[in-house]
């Protein structure tokens, strides 16, 4: 007998008349995982509860939890995560419309350009900020050229509104991507009946597209949320100097001070935070139909 | 038909194009010319050069693209098995368990990457794993974050398949083992693809997992990117980025060319 | 059921129009055109409904009679060309300002809207006021017979019901013209020949609604409406009443169509002027068949006999009897179908279940009264065999 023999059993009863229960299978590949995952995951929560001297200690998180660096951090991170989401639901949502319902020649390269793009690194769009909006990039060149000044004018970059544009920018495909396929999945005979009843534009785009693009959109905002919340490309490559978020604080504590149990409690913070909101997010993609989440898998 | 009269129709494209060509195209373009750009000092550069691209490989981009393809291509597969095998079985689970088992394997997609890099380094740095310091832990911690990936979407085109050709295969006499090679992974070949060119491009633009683990034998390209920004050479991390583009965007190509083959059969 | 005292007021202007059409609208095509790049998807398509008529739009996949359906709803753009609403000429109005009421074959309720909401939705799109669309919505929902299922969602319905719903929908309105494009095709057999009794009651209570209806199955066309128009590649074939196209085909794809008639090629030998009757021949075989308008002997024709007309016992005294070898016996359980053979010529015949089947390559004799058969113009008759309704 193979390995290969219950695998494929799709119905578990016959796989258990082989005499193999179908759950060996499992084994191996989660033995596996287990190792290089759910390992260092426990030893992260160890390590975040060891306080001076390798004793179980609270400490640690007493510590950092009243550190103002990191509630600084938590309520940035969380902050520009929001707005991000907000931003790119938004900007997400009329892009899709358009190239759903106002279809163009070019709108299916459009969309290939979204699906190869989710592949990038996120660095790249801080990298491309930094010469676009930088204190020496192409806009504070036309800016000065203008107006004469000397110091360059545009400075956003360096703020957390840098940041949050930049994901913007990156993260709005994550949302386009379950809005195009649920726009797809919309019977376009609804849209023509509900004009043909004298419904105008924007009333069958709020009351016809919208209510069924719903569940599309909470799963695609939960899951840029999530993202967000856990980006460190586009904040560390921007490096502004106000502009700590919590995966920074973790760099920052691990790589740069040596801090390796700082670094594990602000994580155990990070990780329970982006769990929660991933068990929201699948709860959101299981009630609006399993077909729709392998659309957001990437 | 949302928008019927033509004029209404044209704004809308106007509005999409003032929104999406800045927003995604001028990026892409921006970093493009800036790794030709001989000097930028104004709104277009003063002339074009390859010296950025050059002056990467005499230092060390060279073993940098190598490093990356490297653990890309040692990553992907080792996902692509383990993605593969875990999908099969959790296939072959009553529903309950398949739920459970298979939310243990797609979390890693919730962990922050810094975090299971912090993760690798603690756990990893004392006995029985002293991996710390080797290149292994740059690949398992690539492996760790694109097996979900794997994962997800091999199961998404495992659900797809329609059941009856392993039930047609079964009733011919086809044994489980022969059924499993002769038809269900040939039928699965367009995800299975599609799923090893989503993991090498996640795998060659990974950061923060990598920044937390690598050590100094090991540095992939965008570690080598951060490092050239970092220290002001810009132009030259530029060239290196598109680099990686460009190598992502031909690994995909390629990717899309070989699944649509596939699945004429 | 409808009661009589709400109906006089039905068929008002449409609430949501803006176009000042007058209130007993029908329809005009005036060389209508619809082309796509290379393809025409209607070619110089003329037609007239009248105002209050029922009009059936006949024919195959591809036609091109929901694309005309579709020109009058105003989601098509004609090429060239003008569609008229009564006097107005409304071949680029928006959809939404022509008042116009459809019902399409899937229904297409909003799902996330309850019953109600689905047939308010109109009204509230013109700003009705709230004490308008609620008894209009009861009304519309009575008149289909859906008022006890208000509070449902579309989900939760059968299609049927959900058809029904959709049909209330539109009339909510006060459409001038309904638009019905395949509205029965999704439903099982036996639930469609309720819904044309259905369709057909409420046009005897809206008789000044005009109704388009679009199908490709002739047993609703004939049911239904007043007149039915048969297209075919793009264009309109024949134009006439039910009773007329079925019995007297201008063409022979509409006799084929209309009834899948057999379609013989035949030789005039004389004609009688008084009687209207020619006596035609084919193979070894000469027939007697009515020939309204005259024909010459020697001219060739088509001949059109439905299958059902064939019978295997002589129906009255004067009737043709013709000689054919069975090829092939089919069981249909209301009906034994023949398919026989004279010389190559092959026809079928429909007759009652019989207790005693011929079997294949047995002769017999098949019988037609000549009022049954007509003829056709010439030439086209070789596309005439292919059974198009199986």
């Amino acid at each position: 007998m193979t390995a290969a023999t219950a695998l494929l059993a799709a119905d578990a009863p016959a796989a258990r008349r082989t005499g193999i229960p179908a759950w060996i299978w499992v084994v191996v590949p989660l033995a596996v995982l287990a190792v290089i995952f759910y390992y260092p995951l426990f030893f992260i929560l160890r390590q975040s509860f060891t306080g001076e001297g390798g004793h179980p200690s609270l400490a640690p998180y007493a510590e950092m939890l009243s550190s103002p660096l990191f509630r600084g951090a938590l309520l940035r991170t969380i902050q520009i995560a929001s707005l991000s989401t907000l931003g790119c639901l938004a900007l997400g949502f009329v892009l899709a419309l358009i190239v759903s319902f106002v279809p163009f020649p070019g709108a299916r390269v459009v969309s290939g350009f979204i699906g190869t793009f989710l592949a990038f690194p996120s660095f790249l769009i801080a990298l491309a900020f930094t010469f676009l909006y930088g204190s020496a990039g192409v806009f504070n060149f036309v800016a000065m050229d203008i107006s004469g000044a000397t110091q360059p004018p545009i400075d956003f970059v360096y703020t957390k509104w840098g940041v949050i544009l930049a994901e913007i920018t990156f993260y709005t495909p994550f949302v386009m991507r379950p809005l195009l396929a649920a726009f797809s999945q919309l019977d376009t005979a609804l849209i023509e009946v509900a004009s043909s009843l004298g419904a105008r534009p924007l009333r069958i785009i709020r009351e016809v597209i919208v209510p069924e693009a719903v569940p599309a959109l909470l799963a695609g905002g939960s899951l840029c949320l999530l993202l967000t919340l856990n980006e460190f490309g586009i904040v560390l490559f921007i490096g502004a100097k106000g502009v700590i978020t919590l995966p920074m604080v973790i760099y920052g504590k691990a790589i740069q001070e040596f801090d390796y149990t700082a670094g594990c409690v602000v994580a155990v913070v990070n990780i329970t935070l982006s769990v929660g909101l991933y068990a929201l997010y699948r709860f959101l993609v299981s009630r609006s139909g399993g077909g729709r989440a392998s659309a957001v898998q990437a | 038909m949302l928008l019927p009269s033509r004029p209404s129709r044209v704004a809308a494209w106007v509005l999409f194009f003032v929104l999406f060509v800045p927003v995604f195209g001028l990026p892409i373009v921006v970093v493009g010319a800036a790794s030709v750009a001989g000097q930028w000092n104004d709104v277009l550069p003063s002339h074009l050069t390859l010296r950025h691209l050059h002056d990467a490989f005499v230092s060390n981009a060279g073993i940098e693209l190598l490093t990356s393809l490297a653990t890309g291509i040692i990553a992907s597969v080792v996902a692509l098995v383990i993605g593969t095998w875990a999908a099969l079985a959790v296939r072959a689970l009553r529903r309950r368990g398949a739920k459970v088992i298979g939310t243990l394997f797609v979390l890693p997609i919730a962990v922050p990457s810094v975090s299971v890099g912090l993760g690798l380094l603690v756990a990893f740095s004392r006995p029985p794993f002293l991996l710390n310091g080797t290149s292994v832990i740059v690949v398992i911690a690539h492996v760790v974050l694109v097996t979900a990936f794997a994962f997800s979407s091999v199961s998404a085109g495992l659900a797809r398949l329609p059941a009856h050709f392993e039930q047609v295969a079964a009733s011919l006499g086809g044994r489980p083992a022969y059924v499993l090679f002769r038809v269900t992974l040939p039928l699965l070949t367009p995800s299975l693809v599609a799923a090893a060119g989503l993991c090498f491009a996640l795998s060659m633009g990974e950061l923060g997992a990598t920044i937390m683990v690598y050590p100094p034998g090991w540095v992939t390209l965008p570690v080598g990117i951060f490092a050239l920004t970092d220290r002001g050479a810009v132009f030259d991390g530029a060239a290196l980025t598109v680099l990686l583009l460009v190598l992502t965007l031909v690994v995909l190509v390629a990717v899309s060319r070989i699944r649509t083959r596939a699945s004429y059969r | 059921m409808a009661d009589a005292a709400v109906m006089p007021g039905f068929p008002r202007a449409a609430a949501g129009a803006k176009a000042a059409v007058r209130a007993r609208p029908g329809i005009r095509f005036d060389r209508v055109t619809v082309a796509y790049r290379s393809t025409v998807a209607l070619a110089d398509f003329s037609l007239d409904v009248e105002p209050g008529e029922v009009m059936a739009l006949l024919g195959p996949s591809g036609s091109g009679k929901t694309t005309a359906l579709r020109t009058v709803a105003g989601f098509v753009t004609p090429t060239s060309g003008r569609v008229f609403l009564g006097d107005t000429d409304v071949t680029s109005m928006p959809a939404h300002q022509r008042g116009i009421g459809m019902v399409v074959q899937q229904y297409a309720l909003f799902p996330h809207m309850r019953v109600e909401q689905n047939v308010a939705f109109g009204l509230r799109a013109a700003g009705a006021s709230r004490a308008t669309i609620a008894p209009r919505v009861t009304e519309c929902l009575t008149m289909v017979g859906m008022a006890a299922y208000a509070r449902r969602y579309p989900h939760e319905l059968s299609g049927g019901q959900q058809q029904r719903v959709a049909i209330a929908r539109a009339l909510a309105i006060r459409p001038r013209v309904l638009l019905l494009d395949e509205p029965l095709s999704a439903l099982d057999a036996q639930l469609r020949s309720g819904m044309l009794n259905e369709i057909a009651r409420l046009h005897r209570e809206l008789p000044d609604v005009t109704i388009l209806y679009v199908t490709h199955d002739q047993v609703e066309a004939l049911t239904l409406a007043d007149r039915i128009a048969v297209m075919n590649d793009s264009r309109l074939v024949d134009v006439g009443t039910a009773q007329s196209l079925y019995q007297q085909p201008p063409s022979d794809f509409t006799a084929t169509f209309v009834g899948n008639a057999n379609l013989v090629p035949v030789t005039v030998e004389a004609f009688d002027a008084a009687r209207q009757e020619a006596r035609v021949r084919f193979a070894a075989c000469s027939v007697v068949v009515r020939a309204n308008g005259g024909v010459t002997p020697g001219e060739r024709r088509t001949l059109c006999v439905r299958p059902h007309a064939l019978a295997l016992e002589p129906p009255a005294a004067g009737a043709n009897a013709i000689e054919a070898r069975v090829v092939e016996v089919q069981w249909r359980g209301s009906a034994h179908r023949l398919y026989l053979e004279i010389d190559g010529i092959e026809l079928r015949a429909d007759s009652k279940p019989l207790r005693e089947p011929p079997h294949r390559g047995e002769r017999l004799i098949v019988h037609f009264a000549a009022h049954d058969a007509t003829l056709l113009a010439a030439a086209q008759a070789d596309r005439g065999s292919a059974d198009h309704r199986g």
